[in-house]
C-alpha cells in the first residue's frame, strides 16, 4: 500500500495514538465553542432564568431559599447539563460527523474521553457563573475550596453518564426527552451525597473533614465506575 | 423459531416446585419460626422482605450478565433474558419495598424514611423502570437489544452504589446479609431496633423462604422468557407473511 | 485492492445484502448503481468500516473486515452525500481536525494543499455553514483524500450539485483517478460519473446482477439494461 504502511504506523504508542485523538476532540469542540458560544450560553441562560424562577418562588421567606440553595444549585446543573450534553452529541449528528470520528483510526474511548472532557468543561464554566450567582442570591460560601473539588468530582461522573446515556438516546425517536428520564435517576447516587457535602459547607463555621470524606470517597467511587462503564461500552454505543 | 404455546414440562415442574416452595416458606414463617423479643410477630414480615430484596439483586445481577453476553453475542436470548429479568427484578424490589414499608411503621413508627437506602432503592427502582422506557423508544431490533444491554450494564451502578454508600454512610437500616466487617457494623448501628437472628430457628426459616422467593423468580423467568418467545415468533411470522404477501402480487 | 465475497446483511428478518460478489482492483474506477433500497448504502458503510456484515467477506488491501477494520482505515476515505464536516468550524479547522486524528506529518502545509487542490485557499477561514453545497462537497474531498488513502468511496456524491459544481466535481474525480487511487462509488443517478468510471455494476434487490465494462457499452444501452432489472424491483415494491 502507500506511503502510510501500517507497520511504520506501529511504532506510534498506543498512549499517545489515544492522547493525540483526545486532545483533537477536546480542541475541535472547544473550537466549535469559541466560534458559537452556543452550548455555555444556552446552559447559563436556562440556569439563570431557573435560579430567578426559584427565587421569586421563595421571595417570600429568603431563609427557606437559602435552605434549599444546596438542592437547587445541584439541580440546575443537572437540568442545565442535559443541555450541553444534547447540544455537544447532537453536533456529530448534524453531518454525520460522528461517522468520519468512527472511520478515523483512532480508539473510540478516545471518543468518548475526549466528549466526556469537552461537556465537563463547560459545565464547569456553567457553574462557575452559577457560583457567582448564588454567592450573590443567597449569601453562601460557594468558594470553598472542598465545595470546588465536589463539584468537580460530581461533574466528571454526571458527565461520565450523560456522555453515555445521551450517545443513546440521540439515536432514538425520543431523543432530547428520553435523555433526563434515563440519566437523572442514574445520577442520583452521585448527586445525593454532592449535595449532602456541599450543604454541610455552607454555615459559618467549616466543618471537620472527616465529615465530608465519606461523601467525596461515594463520589470518587461513583465516578470510576462510571468512566469505566462508559470506556467498555461505547463502541457498542456508537457502532452498528 | 416456532414455539409450542403449550408448558412444556420442565416449565411446569418449576410451576409447581415455586408454590409448593413459597407455601412452605409461609408455613415456616407463620408457625416455625419463633416470636421475636422486641418486635413481637410483624417481626416475621422480615422474612418476605428479605428474600424479596435478595432475588431483586440477583435479578439485576443476571440482568447485567446477560447484558454483557448479549453484547458478546449477540444473540436475542440473553436480550430476552434480560428484559425478563429486570421485570421481575423491579416486582421483586416493589415487594420488598411494600414488606419493608409494613414493617418500618411499627419498628421506625412510620412507613416510609428517606434515609440513603431507602432513597437509592428508589433510585435503582426508577433506574430499572426507565429501561423499558429506552426499549420502547427504539424500534430497529438489533439497536434496541444492544442499547438496552449497556444500559443494564450502567445501571447496575447504581445497585453497587445502593451497597457501597449504606456501607460508608451511616444508616438506620438494619443489615442483615454481608460479611463479617459488615454485621459487625450492623451490631454496632444498625441493629438496636432488631435484636437480629437471635436464634437457630430463625436462620434456618429466613433460608426456607429466601429459597422459596429464589424458585419462585426462576418460575417467573421461565415463564417470561416463554412469552417473550411467543411473542418474537408471532412478530417473525407476521413479518413473513407481508413479505410473502407482497411477493405474490408482483 | 477491494475483494467482496458473498456478502450478506441481515435486519431483523430483512435481508439487505443477500450475497454480494465484487472485486475492485487497485487503480481502478468502479460504480455500483441501483434504486433506492437496492442495498447500496448498507453496502458502502460495511466497506467504510461503519457497519458489520452478518455473513461473507470483505478484503480492503488484503486485510480481513471487520476484524482488521483499525488497520484498513488508515487507507480508506469517504464522500458521503453527508459531508461529514463541521459546520461551525472554518473549512481550514476542519482539515486540520482530520488531520490530527490522523495524525499527519507537517499537517499544516498539506491542509494548504488540499485546500488549494479544490480551489478554497481563499475561503480557508470561513465557516463551512457559509459554503454552497458545491464548495461543500469539494471540502469534503479535500477531507476525504487528506491521509492520501488508497481507496476512495463515494456515496451518492453528486446529490443537491448543480451543473457547474457537477462540472467540477467530475474533474476532481477525474484527478484523483489518475492518481491511481482505487474509487468505488454508488448512486442512484444514471447521469453523472458513469462516463468517468472503468466498469459498472448493477445492485438490484441486494445483488449484483450485471457488470460491463464503460468502453463497451453506450450510455442509452446502459440505461434500457438498467431498467430492465429496475422495473422488476418497482411493480414488487408498489404493494405496501
Amino acid at each position: 500500500m502507500s506511503e502510510h504502511t501500517p507497520l511504520t504506523r506501529a511504532s506510534e504508542s498506543e498512549s499517545k495514538v489515544f492522547l493525540t485523538a483526545v486532545w483533537a476532540i477536546v480542541w475541535k469542540d472547544l473550537r466549535i465553542e469559541q466560534h458559537t458560544r452556543q452550548t455555555i450560553s444556552v446552559m447559563v441562560m436556562f440556569s439563570v432564568v431557573t435560579v430567578i424562577m426559584f427565587n421569586f418562588a421563595l421571595e417570600a421567606n429568603l431563609d427557606a431559599a437559602r435552605n434549599v440553595a444546596t438542592g437547587l444549585l445541584w439541580a440546575t446543573i443537572l437540568l442545565a447539563g442535559t443541555l450541553g450534553l444534547n447540544r455537544s452529541l447532537a453536533i456529530e449528528r448534524e453531518n454525520q460527523t460522528i461517522d468520519a470520528l468512527l472511520m478515523a483510526p483512532i480508539p473510540r474511548n478516545a471518543i468518548y474521553l475526549g466528549k466526556v472532557i469537552s461537556v465537563t468543561l463547560f459545565t464547569l464554566a456553567l457553574e462557575v457563573v452559577l457560583i457567582l450567582l448564588f454567592i450573590v442570591f443567597f449569601d453562601k460560601p460557594l468558594w470553598r475550596p472542598v465545595v470546588l473539588l465536589v463539584l468537580v468530582l460530581g461533574t466528571i461522573g454526571y458527565v461520565a453518564a450523560g456522555v453515555i446515556v445521551t450517545s443513546m438516546t440521540i439515536q432514538t425517536r425520543s431523543r432530547e426527552v428520553l435523555l433526563p428520564v434515563l440519566l437523572l435517576p442514574l445520577s442520583l447516587p452521585l448527586v445525593l451525597p454532592s449535595a449532602t457535602a456541599v450543604a454541610l459547607y455552607m454555615f459559618p463555621q467549616q466543618p471537620v473533614w472527616g465529615e465530608v470524606q465519606s461523601a467525596v470517597s461515594i463520589i470518587i467511587i461513583y465516578d470510576l465506575l462510571m468512566l469505566t462503564a462508559g470506556f467498555l461500552t461505547y463502541h457498542f454505543v456508537v457502532e452498528s | 423459531m416456532i414455539t409450542s404455546p403449550r408448558f412444556d414440562k420442565t416449565l411446569r415442574i418449576f410451576n409447581w416446585v415455586a408454590a409448593a416452595s413459597i407455601f412452605i416458606a409461609l408455613l415456616v414463617a407463620f408457625f416455625y419460626a419463633p416470636v421475636e423479643r422486641t418486635m413481637g410477630n410483624v417481626q416475621r414480615i422480615f422474612y418476605f422482605h428479605v428474600g424479596s430484596a435478595w432475588v431483586g439483586a440477583i435479578a439485576f445481577f443476571v440482568a447485567l450478565a446477560a447484558g454483557v453476553l448479549y453484547l458478546r453475542k449477540s444473540d436475542r436470548k440473553w436480550d430476552t433474558l434480560a428484559l425478563a429479568s429486570v421485570e421481575i427484578g423491579l416486582v421483586f424490589l416493589t415487594m420488598a419495598t411494600v414488606a419493608g414499608s409494613v414493617w418500618g411503621k411499627p419498628a421506625w413508627n412510620t412507613w416510609w424514611l428517606w434515609s440513603p437506602r431507602l432513597t437509592l432503592i428508589t433510585v435503582a427502582w426508577l433506574t430499572y423502570a426507565a429501561y423499558f422506557m429506552l426499549r420502547g423508544a427504539i424500534e430497529d431490533e438489533e439497536r434496541r437489544g444492544r442499547f438496552a444491554a449497556v444500559y443494564v450494564i450502567v445501571a447496575f451502578v447504581t445497585i453497587i452504589m445502593a451497597y457501597v454508600s449504606v456501607r460508608i454512610l451511616r444508616d438506620i437500616h438494619p443489615v442483615v446479609v454481608g460479611g463479617a466487617m459488615e454485621s459487625a457494623q450492623g451490631a454496632s448501628e444498625g441493629l438496636q431496633e432488631f435484636s437480629g437472628l437471635d436464634s437457630a430457628k430463625m436462620g434456618i426459616s429466613l433460608t426456607v423462604s429466601t429459597t422459596a422467593f429464589s424458585f419462585l423468580y426462576i418460575a417467573w423467568l421461565l415463564n417470561r422468557i416463554r412469552l417473550q418467545r411467543i411473542a418474537d415468533a408471532v412478530k417473525d411470522l407476521k413479518i413473513q407473511v407481508t413479505t410473502r404477501l407482497q411477493g405474490d402480487h408482483a | 485492492m477491494i475483494q467482496i465475497q458473498g456478502l450478506v446483511k441481515q435486519y431483523g428478518l430483512n435481508l439487505v445484502l443477500r450475497g454480494v460478489d465484487l472485486q475492485v482492483a487497485e487503480g481502478e474506477f468502479v460504480t455500483l448503481v441501483g434504486s433506492n433500497g437496492a442495498g447500496k448504502s448498507t453496502l458502502m458503510r460495511i466497506v467504510a468500516t461503519l457497519l458489520q456484515p452478518t455473513s461473507g467477506q470483505v478484503q480492503i488491501g488484503g486485510w480481513q473486515l471487520p476484524k482488521h477494520a483499525a488497520k484498513v482505515r488508515r487507507h480508506i476515505g469517504l464522500v458521503s452525500h453527508q459531508s461529514l464536516l463541521y459546520g461551525d468550524l472554518t473549512a481550514a479547522e476542519n482539515l486540520d481536525f482530520f488531520a490530527r486524528l490522523y495524525r499527519l506529518d507537517n499537517s499544516s502545509e498539506r491542509v494548504m494543499a488540499a485546500l488549494k487542490k479544490v480551489g478554497l485557499f481563499a475561503r480557508q477561514r470561513d465557516p463551512v455553514s457559509t459554503f454552497s453545497r458545491g464548495m461543500v462537497q469539494r471540502l469534503t474531498i479535500a477531507r476525504a483524500t487528506l491521509h492520501e488513502p488508497d481507496v476512495l468511496l463515494l456515496d451518492e456524491p453528486y446529490t443537491g450539485l448543480d451543473q457547474d459544481a457537477s462540472q467540477l466535481l467530475d474533474d476532481l474525480l477525474r484527478q484523483e483517478h489518475s492518481h491511481g487511487r482505487t474509487i468505488l462509488m454508488i448512486t442512484h443517478d444514471l447521469t453523472h460519473g458513469l462516463n468517468l468510471c472503468d466498469r459498472t455494476a448493477i445492485l438490484n434487490r441486494g445483488k449484483i446482477v450485471h457488470q460491463v465494462n464503460s468502453r463497451d457499452v453506450t450510455a442509452s444501452e446502459f440505461l434500457a439494461l438498467y431498467t430492465g432489472y429496475t422495473r422488476n424491483q418497482k411493480d414488487k415494491a408498489a404493494t405496501p
